[in-house]
């Protein structure tokens, strides 16, 4: 079954046939299911003229706009103005005519499988990836256009989400009925994990994205070693965030490792051609983030965090408001939040002060209430901000329990929620460290009310779980060196503990400049209403 | 003469690469490289994580004596995290088996700092090492060296160097003074014209 996998997806672009059948983009499985049975005797086995016509002009401006805007990108023109105008036309086109065409046509029956037009458009695999996305969407009678851009990218990354809903779909067995569950056994191979990591995979081989990137970020030139694929453009950012698949998946399944692995050889604080596209940078910093909490790297995780949510509050306004996307990026922006909060929780250290004050208006409260150690209040956080974990099984339809798809993230709730228990003293003890200078072993435990014995155990849990592994150069993210910047040290000299606090002077002119702007703003604001009045 | 271990390096990492390192025809493969690793006292954190996920899209194969050994020798790497993330790609049901369930409570154990009841238990439950040379020296060298680091605030590299500094050089009030560069400023400039 695996090699047939394999052989499968070196020959041909397109997911396996048995997929085309079945499924499976969005929404509910079962009515699927039930559409596929209904509708399986009215295809097409001769397309209209009009049709034919229609699909060639379509294929031929998307190709257009995705050769301009890769050219653009590449030069590194940010116009994505002009082309957010023009995706507006094209939308705009097709809305009417893609509606049109679907009343007289195909009000009952769905559009013509992507194999039967393939041979119009030059059997391009991308358009046919796009044009299948909206067959599928057409069954569910959800035709929007203007995530057809957005599929340029979302269309590997999607393939977790797909599979992800399908997955826990799999996994609510309970609720299914007897037909649904024969077919799902006899067809194991809906959405399995290996065929999400085959597409995946076979991207990144195909486009030799790797090879490009360690070559561009060695300064050379990437077209060298591109391939006969690879060299095209489209190819190559395919490639480059099917990456972003693989780091999404690993994550989901839980393995950190492999999920910061597959990013070795891109720089994420470098600015390239591929940053450019908001709605990647923000997903691949958030997996990137958490997985880097789960690997107890606490400084990385915060510098990461940082970093994407301050990014995040200088381009918001550059996204429309009623956008699927905008509504992504909010989700993900609170759920960063949500997991910086943790993260300074665990490690307390310095971040800019405009996210450091954010933070505290949304999650001041419940930070102070994890610093005293409730438990509660970190897994409802880590609760809300995780990714959606999968498994990867098909489970035993015959002897499953009600909760089987909730198992996963129990899993990493339970990894998560013994790492805060192992550090539920350090807060505390910080906080008493933090109020002397010295002061003999024995009298400071009698503060904290414990043997001197354990305290002094509680230390070495400090100085074990302080010092982190964090990256400092080099490209890959999995790089680092052991550091402790924790706020507070120490050293125990026989019975005495010498205790150093690193103080921070109070930023005050970062304050400053910052009410300086406002007042400008206001000033400018009354001046231009008071001329508006006159 | 080069050790089994070493030889059989090469050949796992071409294994490992793209999509074959999903393939669980190779596990017997791994499976032996993990018990070189325990016989010889080396280490590969990357292919051992790659046994444990084949484990997990391929249950039929699960062994816990092999699942064991990895979490064990991700003992012997203190104090990086390995044991962590060994973890978190382990499901529950084994995690309660032996003896897994032994080893999660070791590891806890030395997570905590409670050395004393780490080798206590370890002594009790020695057939669990079985077969992972260098064990108690690995876990014996991160223990002495959490208790010394916090004795005489010396610190250790990556390569095991331990570095001793002048106490009260390394470890003093830091007064961190704020800095404005002339970016932050220079907008102001700008609309006060």
């Amino acid at each position: 079954m695996f090699l047939s996998n394999l052989i499968g997806f070196t020959c041909s672009w397109t997911p396996e046939a048995s997929l085309n059948k079945v499924l499976l983009f969005a929404g509910d499985p079962k009515a699927d299911l039930a559409y596929e049975r209904q509708y399986e005797q009215q295809t097409y086995h001769v397309i209209p003229e009009v049709i034919k016509n229609f699909l060639q002009y379509f294929h031929k401006t998307i190709s257009d706009l995705i050769d301009q805007k890769v050219y653009e990108l590449q030069s590194n023109r940010v116009s994505s103005e002009s082309i957010e105008q023009k995706i507006y036309e094209i939308q705009d086109v097709y809305e009417n005519s893609w509606n049109k065409l679907t009343d007289r046509f195909f009000k009952t029956s769905p559009w013509p499988e992507a194999e039967g037009i393939a041979s119009l458009v030059g059997n391009d695999a991308v358009f046919l990836i796009l044009y299948k996305e909206l067959y599928y969407r057409h069954i569910y009678a959800k035709v929007s256009m203007h995530q057809l851009y957005d599929n340029m990218w979302l269309k590997p990354a999607p393939f977790p989400p797909q599979f992800q809903s399908f997955s826990q779909y799999r996994c609510k067995t309970a609720k299914k009925s007897e037909e649904e569950i024969e077919f799902l056994r006899n067809n194991p191979k809906i959405w399995n994990v290996h065929s999400v990591l085959n597409v995946l995979h076979s991207l990144v081989d195909k486009s030799n994205i790797n090879r490009q990137l360690e070559v561009y970020t060695s300064g050379g030139d990437p077209e060298s070693v591109a391939g006969e694929y690879g060299r095209h453009s489209l190819y190559k950012m395919l490639g480059y965030f099917s990456l972003v698949g693989l780091l999404r998946l690993h994550s989901l399944l839980g393995d950190y490792y492999q999920a910061i692995k597959v990013l070795e050889n891109i720089e994420l604080n470098k600015k390239s051609m591929y940053s450019r596209v908001p709605e990647c940078q923000i997903t691949t910093y958030y997996y990137v983030g958490f997985a880097y909490l789960m690997m107890r790297r606490y400084q990385d995780a915060i510098r990461v965090f940082a970093n994407i949510l301050l990014y995040i509050q200088r381009t918001r306004n550059m996204f429309q408001r009623s956008t699927y996307k905008y509504e992504m990026i909010n989700k993900q922006n609170e759920q960063m939040h949500g997991l910086l909060a943790i993260a300074l929780t665990m490690y307390p250290m310095r971040i800019d002060e405009s996210i450091h004050t954010q933070l505290r208006e949304k999650y001041g409260d419940k930070m102070l209430r994890m610093q005293k150690g409730d438990l509660q209040v970190f897994e409802e956080l880590f609760s809300f901000a995780c990714p959606k974990f999968l498994s990867p099984v098909v489970p035993n339809y015959d002897n499953v329990h009600p909760n089987y798809h909730k198992e996963p993230f129990q899993q990493q709730l339970k990894v998560f929620a013994e790492e805060v228990q192992q550090q539920a003293q350090l807060s505390t003890i910080r906080s008493f460290l933090k109020l002397y200078t010295t002061m003999p072993v024995a009298k400071l435990a009698g503060f904290l009310d414990m043997s001197e014995q354990e305290f002094r155990i509680q230390l070495l849990v400090f100085k074990h779980k302080m010092k982190n592994l964090v990256w400092t150069s080099g490209i890959s993210a999995l790089d680092g060196e052991f550091q402790s910047a924790s706020e507070v040290d120490f050293y125990i000299d026989k019975d005495m503990i010498h205790i150093a606090d690193t103080k921070v002077a109070r930023r005050y002119g970062d304050f400053f400049i910052r009410q300086i702007h406002k007042f400008e703003e206001v000033s400018r604001f009354t001046k231009f209403k008071t001329a508006v009045e006159l | 003469m080069a050790s089994t271990f070493e030889q059989m390096r090469a050949n796992v990492g071409k294994l490992l690469r793209g999509i074959d390192r999903y393939n669980p025809e190779n596990l017997t493969t791994l499976e032996r490289y993990v018990e070189t690793q325990a016989r010889e006292n080396a280490y590969d954190l990357e292919a051992n994580l790659a046994v444990l996920k084949l484990y997990q899209f391929n249950p039929a194969y699960f062994q816990t004596t092999v699942t064991s050994q990895v979490l064990l020798k991700a003992l012997t790497n203190l104090p990086h995290t390995d044991f962590t993330l060994c973890k978190c790609m382990i499901d529950q049901t084994h995690q309660e088996e032996r003896p897994i369930r032994q080893i999660l409570y070791l590891g806890n154990l030395l997570e905590t700092c409670h050395f004393q009841s780490f080798w206590t238990s370890l002594e009790e439950n020695r057939e669990l090492i079985d077969g992972i040379t260098g064990f108690e020296d690995s876990v014996r060298k991160y223990t002495q060296l959490k208790v010394w680091l916090n004795k005489f605030g010396w610190t250790e590299n990556e390569d095991g160097q331990i570095f001793v500094y002048n106490q009260e050089e390394s470890i003093k009030p830091k007064n961190i003074v704020e800095k404005i560069d002339f970016e932050s400023v220079s907008s102001i400039m700008a609309t006060s014209q």
